[in-house]
């Protein structure tokens, strides 16, 4: 579908289900199903960049439809494209779940480093995906797409997995002076470049 | 340094901000400059959306079709949206959720004082404030008379709060008795959480994160033990969906915060 067109109708989704109190539940409800259906490959990608265990970024996903169906009457007021809104959430539930788990169990970092060590690991393709992305997303991606492949990925996870450059250097087991730099280059770059999407 | 005559360095500072890695005191003040300055708020905004989008970018990989299932069975539990949810500014939104609560707390302070004046014996003032009130604070207020009847019954108490959802209405009414080191929970509302959830009360402090006082179990009445200090200056209480069993308080909410009321002193 043309990404204007999708970003139409997941819109219209997205307010059937805050619609539905009372009588309208059962629409609400079968609004939120097709959302799923339309979303819910790209949205548990999200998860799984951030969680990467798949149970977890299972129940991750469940946690963030249901946020969407509880606060889908925001939707207007964040200004977002609708994809990136739920991406968002997505992201914060992810988040959400590496801190629980991070205070119930002190080795979550173990079996994080075995993952993400393998993202990076040399000049991989580009593994992004822009075929529904939204105008914005789209301008994000040819930005990022001049980017060393190591230097998007230090960025992409500095994003989704919300890390400092200290956790970065800790987590992708390089030096900190390497990961300041790596992102110093990659703000400069997608700043000179992303003015002219402006 | 004034970061509006800095241009460069600003946006550098604020797509920092947007991608998360700018930390610390570097973080603090920007967001201190952050706020006196609508140029400085719009570029942070404008590189989180852009960051934000990052999330469309992401390989999809078909989950298992027992997420759709659980989803469904949990819909059947969940309360409804607010079709009407007050707008909040995004950068508000940004500033954490206990601000929203604590806003949303002064909204239901006008009722709760209302307790206390009538726990005050004043009913004929009261009801002339009731004509003054619009019509959905006249409801609050009349239920919480209700409420405070309930109250009257209980003399230890020296602290109050209603609790209420987002539609303003009266869920959860929560006392507390310093003698006893007793919090007393009455559930009001028609509210109750599914078998795989609890809800948890959080004390929200007028700075720093929100402190858990307890979890809840499913009776209509729930009796919790706090200390006095734990509750002392907190201006407001919050119930927040969580995990069956809850979450470490330390941390605070993961859920969605369900009620919220202000917490006041009785005279």
């Amino acid at each position: 579908m043309d990404p204007n067109l999708l970003d139409q109708h997941l819109i219209a989704l997205i307010d059937r289900v805050a619609a539905g109190g009372g009588q309208r539940h059962s629409d609400a409800e079968a609004a939120l199903r097709e959302l799923y259906d339309l979303t819910s490959s790209r949205l548990y990608g999200v998860a799984l960049r951030v969680v990467t265990n798949r149970e977890w970024a299972e129940d991750v996903l469940q946690e963030a439809y249901l946020n969407v169906w509880r606060i889908a009457g925001n939707y207007h007021e964040a200004l977002s494209p609708p994809l990136a809104w739920m991406g968002v959430i997505v992201r914060s539930r992810a988040l959400d779940f590496l801190r629980r788990r991070a205070s119930e169990r002190a080795d979550t970092a173990v079996e994080l480093d075995a993952v993400i060590s393998d993202s990076v690991a040399g000049d991989s393709p580009n593994p992004m995906d822009v075929s529904e992305a939204s105008e914005q997303a789209w301008a994000l991606h040819e930005c990022l797409r001049q980017l060393e492949a190591r230097q998007r990925e230090v960025l992409s996870l500095a994003y989704l997995r919300d890390l400092s450059h200290g956790e970065l250097a800790e987590q992708l087991k390089l030096p900190l002076g390497t990961v300041k730099t790596w992102i110093r280059r990659g703000i400069e770059q997608l700043r000179g470049c992303m003015a002219r999407f402006a | 340094m004034n970061l509006i005559d800095h241009p460069e360095l600003a946006d550098r500072l604020a797509a920092a901000y947007g991608l998360g890695t700018l930390r610390g005191g570097a973080r603090r003040r920007f967001e201190a400059q952050a706020r006196r300055s609508p140029a400085l708020r719009a570029a942070a905004l404008a590189w989180q959306e852009r960051f934000a989008s990052m999330t469309e970018l992401q390989p999809g990989e078909a989950p298992s079709p027992n997420v759709w299932k659980r989803i469904e069975i949990e819909l059947a539990n969940q309360p409804r949206a607010a079709a009407a949810a007050p707008p909040a500014q995004p950068w508000a939104r940004a500033l954490g959720w206990w601000r929203g609560a604590a806003v949303a707390g002064g909204l239901t302070t006008a009722a709760a004082i209302g307790v206390v004046v009538y726990l005050a014996g004043e009913v004929d003032q009261r009801e002339s404030q009731l004509a003054q009130v619009n019509g959905s604070r006249e409801t609050l207020a009349r239920q919480n008379v209700q409420l405070a009847a309930q109250l009257q019954a209980q003399p230890a108490i020296q602290y109050v709060a209603v609790l209420s959802d987002e539609k303003s209405a009266p869920s959860i009414l929560v006392t507390f008795d310093p003698a006893h080191n007793t919090l007393t929970l009455k559930r009001v509302g028609a509210f109750q959480e599914g078998p795989e959830k609890s809800l948890q009360l959080w004390a929200l402090p007028p700075s720093g994160s929100p402190r858990s006082l307890g979890v809840l179990g499913a009776e209509p009445v729930i009796k919790l033990t706090a200390a006095e200090s734990q509750v002392r200056q907190v201006p407001a209480l919050a119930v927040s969906l969580e995990p069956k069993g809850g979450v470490p308080g330390e941390r605070g909410p993961t859920g969605p915060v369900l009620f919220k009321g202000a917490l006041l002193q009785t005279p």
